[in-house]
């Protein structure tokens, strides 16, 4: 495999997500392709030559024609995300390289049942993994657990709905953890080993599990995930430090 | 993304705490290819495992920590002209 | 020589200096309102009735105090300047704690000592020149602004060498060590500076 280079790609899209969130897409001209899970590094350039470089994790399924989306979370005090979110529009070019990481990927060579834990902005790199495995005959059963604040903070909403109405074997599991509509009957705290031992059923030993999110989150569930009798080596995680943008 | 109450029991140190599968990109810039599938052993404690189980601290420079005993397995720093240092001597072998 | 290439509207996170920072930013570096943390490993948690502070290596004695012991040392408020080798400066900011000066009479020096080594729960180590740690110029503080050092700010205790990059200025620092010779210490080792003065941009080694 060839050392990977910077190169030039130009926004083409970018749609709202969320009140704090926006996916950007971006036609790269030489891209190689990419598995559901990886991830690509930006780097920003200013006039007087500081850089600042930051990794996203693609959000789009793999395709051949060589654009790319992430989604990135506007953090308050962040360097690069308010940069992106009030600055950048459709047709300014940006520096990235990538696809990078083998480590957290699934691209439907794995039969096992998944398991896939979102925190917040967590859910990028396992709603690759989703939208690839919409595309894929005999994909195994998979469930998302996926943790917000809030209703509003729920990323790719209405397009989870829709892919788990479609009776393909995807199911998700929302828990809000600050407050919730009127009416909603799912679980409203932080997850904790009830909650993955609700979602784990008698499955522990043959689920594949990608665990993504802010590091206390991640460090949790996988710790959770082991006591439940889950092998080590079948939990795979992203931490994503303390933001993930 | 981060929640107060989420962090209660973290103070900023730990959560800055990432995979090594984050640094996957200055990796393959070193060693041109995809490493984080590759094999490590633990020199301090011998614990074989993918590199990117690894933990990895960003700060001036990268530290990446073995996750069972998280002694140093490999520290690189990144020279202004671009070249690095490397120092893999808490790795006892990699398989490539 | 390429062109490098510039990213539209990008400036980041940074301030042109203020009223008053006339000639107080170090070469390469921007001011920051924040304390950012960076860290090479996992925050150690030393129970403050095991913590210890020693003095060791080339002195007459080693001389070590307990956590009350050494919190009720002749101490003081502190307000420095900092400068991280990431580039970021952040003025003004307010320690409580002792001074190395006031340490080092605890012990007499052996006339060959000529350099320190500070080593911390953890691991971490840094090295520097004796001198650099005299004449009000290092302490060891044990409150930032005001309250309790927090553990990730290198807390309950670190050592704070201000005219150096903060590197130098170890976290959870546990004794110093008394050399002859210059020894690299964690990040010197892999080719930061051996001293570190900011004002002459002493990054890398051969800076």
């Amino acid at each position: 495999m060839a050392a990977i280079n910077w190169q030039v790609a130009t926004v083409d899209a970018i749609r709202d997500e969320t009140a704090q969130v926006k996916s950007f897409r971006f036609d790269v001209p030489a891209w190689p392709g990419h598995r559901p899970g990886q991830h690509l590094d930006l780097r920003l350039t200013a006039e007087d030559g500081y850089q600042a470089q930051r990794s996203y994790s693609i959000a789009s399924a793999p395709t051949s024609n060589g654009a790319v989306e992430i989604t990135v979370e506007r953090v308050r005090d962040g360097e690069v995300s308010p940069f992106m979110h009030d600055i950048v529009e459709v047709g300014d070019r940006l520096e990235l390289r990538g696809p990078v990481g083998g480590y957290f990927v699934w691209d439907g060579s794995m039969p096992d049942p998944l398991l896939l834990v979102a925190g917040g902005s967590g859910i990028v790199p396992l709603m690759a993994m989703v939208r690839h495995r919409a595309t894929i005959a005999n994909a195994p059963p998979t469930t998302l657990l996926y943790s917000s604040r809030t209703d509003d903070d729920v990323i790719y909403r209405a397009e989870l709905d829709r892919l788990a109405a479609d009776s393909g074997g995807l199911r998700v599991v929302h828990t809000l953890t600050r407050s919730q509509p009127p009416g909603w009957t799912g679980y409203a705290r932080r997850v904790d080993h009830q909650m993955l031992a609700d979602v784990v059923g008698a499955s522990a030993d043959t689920l594949q599990v990608f665990v993504c999110g802010p590091t206390p989150l991640v460090e949790s569930v996988a710790q959770n995930l082991v006591d439940l009798g889950l092998p080590p080596s079948r939990v795979r995680t992203e931490r994503f430090g303390p933001s993930g943008a | 993304m981060t929640t107060p109450d989420q962090l209660a029991d973290y103070d900023a140190t730990d959560r800055l705490t990432l995979d090594a599968n984050a640094v996957a990109g200055l990796l393959q810039e070193i060693f041109g290819s995809e490493m984080t599938v590759v094999t490590s052993q633990c020199a301090h404690c011998g614990n074989q495992a993918e590199v990117g189980t690894l933990r990895a601290y960003v700060g001036p420079a990268v530290v990446l920590r073995c996750s069972v005993c998280t002694g140093i397995v490999a520290r690189i720093a990144v020279m202004p002209d671009g070249r690095h240092r490397i120092d893999m001597r808490g790795a006892a072998f990699l398989s490539l | 020589m390429t062109d490098r290439f510039v990213t539209r509207g990008f400036v980041g996170r940074r301030e042109a200096g203020g009223t008053d920072t006339r000639g107080r930013i170090p070469p390469g570096q921007y001011i920051t309102r924040d304390f950012p943390v960076l860290s090479a490993g996992p925050t150690p948690h030393t129970p403050l009735d095991r913590w210890t502070f020693t003095l060791d290596g080339l002195v007459s004695g080693p001389v070590s105090w307990s956590w009350p012991e050494f919190t009720a040392l002749p101490s003081r408020d502190f307000v420095v300047d900092i400068s991280c080798v990431t580039k970021w400066t952040k003025l003004d900011s307010r320690w409580h704690g002792v001074a190395v000066d006031t340490l080092l009479e605890s012990v007499d020096l052996d006339p060959s000592a000529a350099f320190a080594v500070a080593y911390s729960d953890g691991g971490y180590t840094t090295n520097l020149p004796i001198p650099d740690l005299l004449n009000g110029q290092a302490f060891v503080a044990w409150e930032y602004d005001g309250a309790p050092l927090a553990p990730e700010h290198g807390g309950p205790a670190r050592l704070v060498v201000p005219h150096l990059y903060f590197w130098k200025s170890a976290k959870w620092v546990r004794g110093i060590r008394l050399v002859e010779r210059d020894e690299p210490g964690f990040w010197e080792s892999l080719g930061y500076h051996n001293r570190g003065d900011y004002w002459k941009e002493q990054r890398y080694s051969g800076d």
